[in-house]
């Protein structure tokens, strides 16, 4: 039965867009700034993988080192330019844009425009009764799962996600009651990024790295955000896996080509239509 | 936007800056060599893009982060007609590039920007870059329109029986162009309907409650930008002999928010001014020798770094872009409809 590596692969793609989405969910709504650099963000963890493994380090060190490495560059960029732009969210789009652009071109110069593959910490797969799944898919499966399940209890049961909140609900309010909204804003931005370097990480052996690589997933994620609805946490997960699912499920049925062109399409009019997301209704 | 000051004359600066860059366009191709008429043939074309992504961010405040879907799509038809039906003339080309640009903003807008609903500014830019994105994907995977190659060895332009080439001839023509849909958009936006568009830039919520059709201003603009986008485009594809994928996708298209964004957004000189200095900078800088052979090698690649950062400084600090630093915002925002003067607005006060 080919149904079950099938969905299986529907799983692995799906977790791929969710952190993405997480990630980009975050700033979003903690910060009400739209990260144009977010997809960029993903390329540098890949890029990190890949050096990682040029230099004859594993590849599985690489990958842990990814989000660290890519939060750690968003820290730096929040400090030097995206700090300016809370007020000003119109700027702050233009602003993130110019940082892609930057990234993007540095990476491109750094890969002499090139495709390059890494090999994944884990070769082969399972194998359950006639069923086998690859070993690499069902791994970024299972962090996926547990870096949702650690955000939500981020985000609900410690001090850090109560001031994260608390900032969001009210920034003046929250800065008065001596919640240092500055830092806070900081570390989210830091975070979020974090999110996005350790999915360029961990996909880097189901995709090739290109320069080009972080641009469709800015889309799909900044889809997969708008979908779900700004500001919940669940919505961007939802809108993620949905968006995807949908985008790995259509080129089976499909030309590829065309797929993204309706998974693109029929997004865009979900979202015109409900502007506050899918899960709106069940929220309120 | 900062304190504007209503005392003293206003000082005109932007008529200067408009005819010194028209006078020093003009005698060109009597000093340049072939290479160097082609090239600003090219700029000009570039212009009308930035022009157009002028008009509806600068001015009616549409974040269009896909002014290249027109212009590639433009650009992609005017080439299959020349190359399978062998319609060269550019009477027909040019016009229908344009309409095409047009019809195709529609489109655009009608799923973007109109519906009883204001869009967010993100959605506007998340939409039209992913329909840039989407269609680039489409025309790379699409053979009948040549797929990653797209479509080389167009043939020339022709006007009757004379064949348009690059150079001295089309130079012109491009200028001639430039300076007609400079002059008509110009006027578009010092008129009532420019007002309205600065309103609908500045508040549009307060806009519609005065009654005006936000949507409908939004929808009309928007589509006479995505003329000019196909007009340039039109004429980029004969000009370069070629369309690719390249023409239609974010790449360009942000190119465009670069030019205008430099040059100086909400002045249309400046975003005239903002081709020229990006596209003469970006190729006269790694020729340089007397940089050193280190910084003119991390030139030739990284010159798109530069200007990532430049434009992030541009945004950080001098919103206002080149032209800000000659022309004030005063007259960056202007007047508009027909000017008063003297004797003429004392009579027509009440």
């Amino acid at each position: 039965m080919s149904a079950v590596p099938f969905f299986f692969d529907l799983l692995a793609y799906s977790a791929i867009f969710v952190l993405v989405g997480l990630g980009l969910g975050v700033i979003a709504s903690m910060m009400g700034i739209f990260n144009f650099a977010h997809g960029e963000f993903v390329l540098l963890g890949a890029y990190t993988v890949y050096v990682f493994q040029l230099n004859g380090i594993p590849t599985w060190a690489g990958m842990i080192a990814a989000p660290f490495v890519v939060a750690l560059i968003g820290l730096l960029l929040e400090r030097i330019a995206i700090r300016r732009f809370y007020r000003a969210p119109i700027a702050a789009m233009l602003g993130t844009y110019a940082i892609a652009l930057a990234l993007r071109e540095a990476v491109r110069a750094l890969l002499g425009g090139r495709f390059y593959s890494v090999e994944a910490p884990l070769v082969g797969s399972f194998v359950f009764g006639e069923v086998s799944v690859s070993q690499w898919r069902t791994a970024v499966i299972l962090i996926t799962a547990l870096v949702m399940v650690l955000c939500w209890l981020l985000l609900t049961r410690t001090r850090f996600g109560l001031q994260m909140r608390a900032s969001l609900e009210n920034a003046a309010l929250a800065r008065s009651s001596g919640i240092s909204v500055d830092r806070v804003y900081a570390t989210t931005f830091a975070f979020g990024s974090g999110l996005a370097g350790l999915a360029g990480g961990l996909m880097v052996p189901m995709y090739s790295i290109s320069a080009d690589m972080g641009v469709p997933f800015l889309i799909k994620s900044f889809l997969a955000v708008m979908l779900g609805g700004m500001g919940s946490f669940e919505g961007s997960i939802a809108g993620a896996a949905l968006v995807g699912a949908t985008s790995a499920a259509l080129p089976w049925v499909i030309k590829p080509v065309v797929a993204d062109l309706l998974v693109f399409v029929i997004a865009i009019i979900i979202v015109k239509f409900r502007p506050e997301g899918l899960l709106s209704k069940w929220r309120r | 936007m900062s304190q504007v000051s209503n005392s003293g004359p206003l000082r005109r600066v932007l008529p200067v800056v408009e005819i010194a860059l028209l006078v020093l366009a003009l005698p060109l191709p009597w000093i340049l060599d072939d290479f160097w008429v082609v090239f600003a043939t090219k700029m000009i074309i570039l212009a009308l893009l930035a022009i157009s992504f002028d008009l509806v961010w600068g001015y009616a405040g549409i974040m269009s982060f896909g002014q290249a879907l027109f212009f590639g799509v433009a650009g992609y038809t005017a080439a299959l007609l020349a190359t399978k039906s062998e319609v060269t003339s550019i009477f027909i080309l040019l016009p229908l590039s344009g309409l095409v640009g047009l019809a195709l903003a529609f489109v655009v807008a009608a799923i973007v920007i109109f519906g009883k609903r204001i869009p967010s500014v993100v959605f506007v830019a998340l939409g039209t870059m992913t329909g840039s994105y989407a269609v680039e994907r489409l025309a790379r995977g699409w053979s009948w329109v040549g797929g990653q190659n797209g479509i080389s060895s167009l043939p020339r332009l022709t006007a009757g029986t004379f064949e348009i080439e690059e150079g001295i001839v089309f130079f012109y023509m491009a200028l001639a162009i430039l300076v007609a849909i400079y002059l008509a958009v110009r006027f578009l936006v010092r008129s009532q309907f420019g007002l309205v568009l600065a309103g609908i830039r500045q508040q549009e919520g307060r806009l519609g409650f005065f009654g005006y059709q936000v949507q409908s201003y939004k929808g009309v603009v928007f589509s006479l930008a995505g003329f000019i986008a196909g007009v340039s485009g039109g004429l980029f594809a004969f000009h370069e002999g070629f369309v690719g994928p390249g023409q239609l996708g974010p790449v360009l298209s942000t190119q465009a928010v670069l030019y205008v964004l430099f040059g100086g957004v909400g002045t249309l000189i400046g975003a005239v001014l903002g081709v020229s200095v990006i596209e003469m900078i970006s190729y006269a800088l790694p020729q340089i020798d007397s940089l050193g052979s280190a910084i003119q090698e991390f030139l030739e690649t990284g010159w798109p770094i530069v200007l990532g950062v430049l434009l992030l400084a541009t945004v950080m600090f001098r919103p206002t872009g080149l032209i800000g630093l000659v022309v004030g915002d005063r007259e960056r925002i202007g007047t508009f409809g027909r000017r008063m003067r003297g004797a003429d607005a004392k009579r027509e006060a009440p």
